[in-house]
């Protein structure tokens, strides 16, 4: 019953990180289209320079989201000006998948070339430290990292909801041509969009880096789980990705128990396999996926 | 202005030439690859040739999905990694013919190809590419973990199909035609399936699916027929390898990076055209083996094959052979006929041709006799003009 409590607790903590991430890449794929597997490149890249602030200054790997998540807006919003923009329209999906996987790939070979491959580790003084609820033992880390998760995704709620940017921002992804009529700057919202994307990357990264072992290759096991949640939960769909997340965390911290880690990976990809073949525009997506 | 009878009469010159052009560029082409061996310099030569050769198979295999149906797939390295421990596994197990183990395997990856074209085929662009990024993820794991079977992480010895009286260097020039042979299968069939109603259903995918289906192209079909047409040889390819390295690691059967060398080599070359993959499989393998020759295996590499494959995204989404085309066409008159023009450029002519233009452009086609209609309004006001 224990170990029962244990995975789910694990598993919602893991969730919630899930959660965040696959925010970022509805964020990309409502304003754009676009397909971004950078994404969790960037996750890694953010987790390299949290290890590095903290071994370079001395400081709590926390704080250097005041340098990276600013920094990953900047990169967002320069990588959809610069780059993004300049694919043809008629095949952008296609080629903007090429693209983000090139950015994938420069960024991998860069931290392999700066940092090394080998495994890196932020030590902290909490990092041992735990306590326990109900016999579920929960790390600090973990917990912390589910806050500033939790934390960032009400906050990217709230501006999606309350302010007259999240407003244009959601006007983008429903409906570009209504809303450049309707006057909305479509160009830069969707810079922005695709920075906040970027900048939920920097939170996650950081999160991350709080209590795993992480190498240049990483990124690679993080893009797979992602793009099954966020096709599970309807592509372009936010409340839907972070559900699935959810759902899909907590299963595989359940499955761990009989089929080990491993295995329990394999659920991910089974999700999307009948997703796809059930239900092809996700479970909360809807419109925007199918057209897509 | 020339008559309607003249040009038909220059295009049909001009096309004969072309023909027999094209005929005598094929046998040089034919010649070089069959004639490498024995002018290669060293074993080491012969090998990377062999390796060129392998990524040849594998991008014109590619570029049967990705070519016809624009759907770009970074996961064909699932297909060719299991083209490859099928043959392997088959021949250890069941002790079958090597080759007839590597035909059995290819089939078996159609099979298989099947539900994962279903699953995969039914959104559009998106999903596509992510089913096919989990798909190597997944295998990966999957061989990775389940040792007794493939080995594991340890690797899988593949016994060699030639006995031991057959020399390394013999071995070389052995799998490099049988390499170049299957090559030229994989290039007859996509030709082939380039001239078909079949190929035109499939390029009409590409070019505009919803348009495709309105006129009655049953997409899906199609898609999925192309789809496990390409795993089929890429399987084979993954065999035919297999048989030639005889050792295979699944970290390097089912790395995306393997599917992507394929996307780039056939983007790089023209997924449009019949030897586009060929060229770019070997212009990036040569590339790929002389970075590795001279830098060995580092992170660089990573870096340069990111930055070639964001440049030719960038810069040349058509590839090499037809921007090297239309620098020679426009040395040439005019064509008259109907010609291949995309969806993206037709958009652009539009555009910056305007309405005036276009009226312009459209009654100088009607002079001409070869009057393509380019949309309603254009065709009504010609007639009343």
């Amino acid at each position: 019953m224990s170990l029962l409590l244990q995975s789910l607790v694990l598993g919602v903590l893991l969730g919630g990180l899930y959660a965040l991430l696959a925010a970022g890449l509805t964020l990309y794929f409502g304003v754009m289209r676009v397909v971004m597997i950078a994404h969790s490149a960037f996750l890694i890249l953010a987790a390299y320079l949290a290890w590095w602030f903290t071994s370079e200054t001395g400081l709590d790997p926390l704080l250097s989201l005041v340098l990276t998540v600013p920094l990953f807006f900047a990169m967002g919003v320069l990588m959809q000006r610069v780059l993004i923009s300049r694919l043809r329209p008629a095949t952008l999906t296609m080629m903007s998948v090429l693209l983000t996987f090139s950015i994938a790939l420069v960024i991998e070979g860069m931290l392999g070339f700066a940092f090394s491959g080998t495994q890196r580790r932020i030590r902290l003084d909490y990092g041992g430290a735990n306590f326990e609820v109900f016999g579920a033992n929960v790390a600090v880390v973990k917990l912390i990292a589910f806050a500033l998760a939790v934390v960032s995704l009400a906050a990217l709620f709230l501006l999606m909801k309350k302010t007259q940017f999240g407003q244009a921002l959601r006007a983008t992804i429903q409906h570009p041509e209504a809303a450049r009529l309707i006057g909305i700057n479509t160009e830069r919202v969707a810079g922005y969009g695709f920075g906040l994307g970027l900048a939920t990357a920097a939170i996650g990264g950081t999160a991350l880096a709080l209590d795993s072992t992480f190498y240049p290759s990483l990124h690679w096991h993080w893009i797979g789980p992602l793009m099954a949640i966020i096709v599970v939960g309807g592509l372009g769909s936010i409340p839907g990705a972070a559900i699935a997340a959810m759902v899909l965390g907590m299963g595989q911290a359940l499955l761990q128990i009989p089929l080990g880690t491993t295995w329990a990976q394999t659920f991910f990809y089974i999700a999307l396999f009948a997703t796809l073949m059930v239900r092809p525009q996700g479970f909360f997506g809807g419109r925007l996926a199918q057209r897509f | 202005m020339p008559s309607a009878s003249d040009t038909v009469s220059t295009t049909d010159r001009r096309s004969r030439g072309s023909v027999a052009l094209k005929a005598v560029g094929l046998l040089v082409l034919a010649a070089a690859v069959l004639s490498f061996p024995s002018v290669a310099a060293n074993p080491f030569i012969l090998s990377v040739g062999v390796v060129i050769m392998s990524y040849a198979v594998l991008a014109t295999s590619w570029n049967f999905v990705g070519g016809f149906t624009g759907y770009i797939s970074l996961g064909h390295a699932a297909y060719s990694g299991l083209g490859g421990y099928a043959t392997g596994l088959l021949v250890i197990h069941t002790g079958v013919n090597p080759w007839l183990g590597m035909l059995l395997a290819g089939l078996a990856v159609a099979v298989l190809a099947v539900p994962i074209g279903i699953a995969s085929l039914r959104v559009r662009g998106a999903s596509f590419v992510i089913v096919s990024i989990a798909l190597v993820l997944i295998l990966l794991l999957v061989f990775q973990s389940w040792g007794s079977f493939t080995g594991g992480s340890n690797g899988l010895r593949v016994p060699r199909p030639f006995g031991p009286e057959v020399l390394r260097p013999e071995q070389h020039e052995r799998f490099f035609y049988l390499h170049a042979a299957l090559l030229a299968v994989a290039l007859l069939t996509w030709w082939l399936i380039d001239r078909s109603r079949f190929g035109m259903g499939l390029k009409a995918i590409r070019e505009d699916e919803d348009k495709a289906q309105a006129l009655g192209v049953p997409t899906f079909t199609y898609k999925l027929i192309a789809f496990v047409v390409s795993a089929f040889f890429t399987a084979l390819g993954g065999g035919l390898y297999a048989l030639w390295f005889g050792f295979l690691d699944p970290i390097f059967q089912f790395s995306i990076l393997v599917g992507s060398y394929m996307v780039l080599m056939s983007l790089l070359g023209g997924i449009r055209s019949l030897f586009g993959p060929f060229l770019g499989a070997v212009i990036v393998g040569y590339a790929v083996e002389y970075f590795k020759n001279q830098y060995g295996d580092t992170q660089f590499h990573l870096v340069a094959m990111g930055l070639l494959l964001g440049l030719v995204v960038l810069f040349m989404p058509d590839g090499i052979i037809p921007a090297a085309t239309n620098l020679v066409d426009r040395f040439r008159p005019q064509k008259t006929s109907i010609r291949e023009v995309t969806q993206a450029e037709l958009a652009e002519q539009r555009r910056t041709a305007g309405p005036e233009a276009a009226q312009a452009d459209q009654q100088a086609r009607t002079d001409d006799g070869t009057d393509i209609p380019t949309s309603d309004s254009t065709v009504t006001e010609g007639a009343r003009s």
